[in-house]
């Protein structure tokens, strides 16, 4: 009997937030534990939060192959990589001095604005080990500040949001950057005349997640994709480049998927020069049709393996374009920082409203937009209306490197 | 139970939950797993600031007691703290679920019950489908060092099927779902199923896309529920309110938002997924009258923010698990039913749209939802089926638009989804309400 042992271990401090001031104090340290057996091509899974011995958690899982749940796939193995990003996480007692610093400038240098959320320091590990030799470790620890900035003269629930997220906090980046910010929050500016626009965003997660589904390698050969039978078509403008990227210095999380497997350069092309080259699937969706297997598995740590949900977490779209400035050929922009609630149609059409957007000249924000509405669609978004993915150098989030994406869309106000 | 330090308020929130997940993907099982976790979330309040911490080590709980009470400052006077003398105390055991627990029926008699609902899917058009048996049991035990010890169950049971339907180049992902508090009441859904199924397929076969508009709206209850729920029940919620001058003036009670014929409940006591008999700060749920008669009237409240408006406790302070502190959410959330028949009020529309199904909703200053079913509606009757990405509207501005709500009433249940509050979620929440027509939202 072959036997896969996946454990998680996150460790918080939190520095809650409430009318700008420190209220409460949050320590968290929480392990999770998940056990897969196999056995004449099943797979039988137990799982539990805390500490519980492992050899109880095999027997449950071995109780659990009479279930008769089918996995018969060769186990990743042979493989050892210990990953560690971030070999000095924040101390408890300094993300106190640096929440309580920050939240005394806030409200000394801006009382117009009301500050509540969460102030962070976390600590994440992720282990996967086999009988077959599978030894995958990543550690990685984050500073993280998230408020919510609300206007004390507006009514609104919330107004905006201070964002930030580091492995080694750098205060005078961060205020380098949110001074700024807080001065265009101040700074009330209209919309630039015409309804297609340049729209800019650097949360793509709606059109990653409405990609993930149609790049779904089982919706894909079963023809319920809105790709399937393209492969190799040219779906977008040549300039887009789509990946599965499990790359931790760019999006914090384990490099490998949840059947152990690790891609080489920690990604793989799925888009290329807007043609359609793979899409996602783990062994089983891989060998029952045919199809490159890209490493994408998902579950949790006491779930299958699985190709349900498999991508957005981990799809990201190929920097392609360099001198945002250029691009915008003098012309000012819309940057997206929330828009909340909006979604695509199956075959494509986007619709959502901007609930706080900046004009930015390609380099510096202007001042904060009223509220709008976008729409478009996706083969306009990545079609003749794009415009281009960018390093995001205008909207600094932190050390953990985004990018900027923008398009033609139609704004109404 | 526990030994509490003096000069500090200290509560403890254990939960013991057992869950089963069987799923099967197409006729293939893919997973069949029964789980029982526990935890607990403790509390330690010095006047001052909140200490908290969450474990899974119930071995531990006195340790973490007392650790959190040398990170807080004794205060002699924590008696007399407003936080303090506004927070409930209980002694209660108010298990209802002991007997028709979801944790004593077979795994093998839910796996055989979710393979009936699967059998209903034989229509050729569903080419892909993933289909879900999900239950929930969990004991919430709270003792605080005012004297509260209470305990309490909850549970909840259900069937998700996700259907990815394909008729040419029309095509969709579909979800159809339904909950309930006992095993026993789940076979009855199988017709309800089998006419999801078929409204479903109708749908991705017919719907063309919706010319872009203002439109009068007609809400079904469930869409009533999420409208509710995002238009206006974050407004509701106090925290928002907390040091803030201009939201406490802009939502002063008394102001009227909506005609006479709106009212709005928020009510813990109502069994379903939003059941809350108590909230983690250990106040027993009430129902509050949000909005009475167009008026506002109420208030979702914790401790915390009851004391810092002046208000009374609400039962509200929730969190999704005993890795969070409670803050304010909602419980079950609803419009009240009105006096006129759902045919009269659509009898009426000339034109407009029918929200029937959908995907989620947002709630900030601009409120959305996005339809998974919708249909135009022409000279009084519910017509073509048609595709919409988003529908939007005003959170100041819309409620007063609401001019119809029917004497039809229905409160939703389902599984999987929740609403979700920045770094919570999801939550287990209830909604829903009459047929209800608001006479102009953005649909996109």
């Amino acid at each position: 009997m072959k036997q896969e042992f996946i454990t998680i271990t996150e460790k918080e401090t939190a520095a809650r937030v409430q009318a700008g001031a420190v209220h409460a104090v949050r320590v968290k340290d929480i392990t999770k534990k998940g056990v897969r057996v196999y056995r004449d091509g099943k797979i039988g899974l137990a799982g539990a939060v805390g500490s519980v011995d492992d050899a109880k958690l095999v027997n449950e899982a071995e109780e659990n192959l009479s279930a008769g749940i089918e996995y018969p796939y060769a186990l990743s193995g042979d493989l050892k990589d210990h990953r560690s990003y971030n070999d000095e996480p924040m101390s408890s007692e300094e993300l106190l001095e640096q929440a309580e610093d920050i939240l005394a400038v806030l409200r000394r240098d801006y009382p117009d604005f009301g500050f509540s959320e969460l102030i962070s320091t976390t600590e994440l590990a992720y282990e996967m080990r086999n009988s077959e030799g599978l030894d995958l470790k990543y550690e990685d620890a984050f500073f993280v500040v998230s408020l919510i900035l609300k206007e004390k003269a507006s009514a609104n629930l919330f107004d905006g949001f201070l964002a930030h997220v580091s492995r080694k906090f750098d205060p005078n980046r961060f205020w380098k950057f949110n001074r700024a910010l807080l001065e265009a929050y101040r700074t009330k500016v209209d919309l630039p005349a015409g309804e297609r626009l340049p729209v800019f965003s650097f949360e793509t997660n709606e059109i990653l997640y409405f990609l993930s589904q149609a790049l779904n390698g089982e919706r894909f050969a079963k023809g319920a994709s809105l790709f399937s039978g393209k492969m190799g078509q040219q779906l977008f403008s040549k300039k887009v480049g789509l990946e599965q990227n499990r790359d931790p210095q760019n999006r914090p999380g384990p490099f490998f998927d949840s059947e152990g497997v690790v891609l080489k350069n920690n990604r793989i092309a799925l888009v290329a020069e807007g043609k359609l080259k793979r899409v996602l699937t783990d062994k089983k969706t891989a060998q029952t049709y045919n199809l490159e297997h890209t490493g994408a598995a998902r579950g949790a740590y006491d779930d299958p393996p699985s190709i349900d949900g498999a991508g957005s977490h981990a799809l990201r779209f190929k920097t392609d374009s360099k001198d945002l400035t250029a691009a915008l050929a003098g012309s000012p922009a819309i940057i997206s920082v929330v828009s909340s609630g909006g979604d695509f149609t199956a075959d494509g059409s986007y619709a959502a409203p901007v609930q706080v957007a900046f004009l930015f000249d390609g380099e510096r924000l202007l001042g904060k937009l009223p509220e709008f509405t976008v729409s478009s669609h996706l083969d306009k978004m990545l079609g003749a209306d794009y415009i281009g993915t960018f390093d995001n150098t205008v909207f600094d989030l932190g050390d953990i490197p985004t990018q900027l994406q923008g398009y033609y869309m139609t704004v109404k106000r | 139970m526990f030994n509490f330090p003096d000069g500090l308020y200290v509560d403890v929130r254990i939960e013991k939950s057992f869950e089963t997940k069987i799923s099967f993907r197409e006729k293939a099982l893919q997973e069949q797993k029964a789980r029982t976790k526990r935890g607990a979330f403790i509390r330690v309040y010095d006047g001052k600031r909140w200490y908290y911490i969450s474990t899974t080590d119930l071995a531990r709980i006195q340790d973490h007691i007392d650790s959190l009470a040398e990170m807080a400052v004794p205060n002699a006077r924590i008696g007399e703290d407003p936080i303090v003398q506004s927070l409930e105390v209980h002694r209660q055991d108010l298990r209802r679920f002991e007997e028709e627990s979801v944790t004593v029926v077979a795994i093998a008699e839910k796996q055989a019950l979710l393979e009936k609902f699967i059998d209903l899917i034989a229509d050729p058009a569903v080419v892909n489908h993933n289909s879900y048996y999900v239950d929930k049991k969990m004991v919430k035990s709270f003792y605080s060092s005012k004297g509260s010890a209470i305990t309490f169950d909850w549970q909840s049971c259900g069937i998700r099927l996700n259907l990815d339907i394909a008729h040419g180049d029309q095509k969709d992902q579909m979800v159809v779902s339904k909950g309930a508090e006992f095993f026993g009441e789940l076979p009855a859904y199988l017709s309800f199923f089998k006419k999801e199924i078929e409204k479903n397929i109708a749908f991705v076969k017919e719907a063309k896309p919706v010319e872009p508009g203002d439109y009068t709206v007609l809400l079904s209850p469930e869409a009533t529920g999420i409208f509710t729920h995002e238009s206006f029940g974050h407004k509701s919620e106090s925290d928002f309110m907390v040091g803030d001058e201009t939201m406490k003036k802009e939502w002063a009670l008394g102001k009227r938002v909506g005609k006479d014929l709106l009212t709005i409940i928020d009510d813990g006591g109502v069994f379903g997924s939003g059941f809350t008999p108590f909230d983690d700060e250990g106040t027993k749920s009430k129902k509050t009258k949000i909005i009475s008669q167009g008026k506002l009237t109420g208030r979702l409240h914790s401790a915390g923010t009851a004391t810092a408006l002046e208000e009374g406790l609400t039962g509200n302070a929730r969190a999704i698990n005993f890795e969070f502190e409670p803050i304010v959410r909602m419980t079950t959330t609803y419009i009240a039913k009105g006096s006129r028949p759902l045919a009269e009020i659509i009898g009426e529309m000339e034109k407009g749209i029918y929200l029937d199904t959908l995907k989620h909703g947002s709630g900030m200053s601009t409120f959305t939802l996005a339809p998974a079913r919708a249909y135009k509606i022409e000279n009084g009757k519910i017509t073509e089926p048609v595709k919409i990405s988003v529908v939007t509207g005003n959170v100041f501005t819309t409620l007063d638009l609401v001019d119809a709500v029917s004497s039809e009433f229905e409160l939703a249940s389902f599984v999987g989804g929740g609403c979700g509050k920045m770094e919570q979620a999801p939550l287990s929440i209830g909604f829903g309400g009459p047929y209800t027509r608001v006479q102009k939202l953005k649909v996109q």
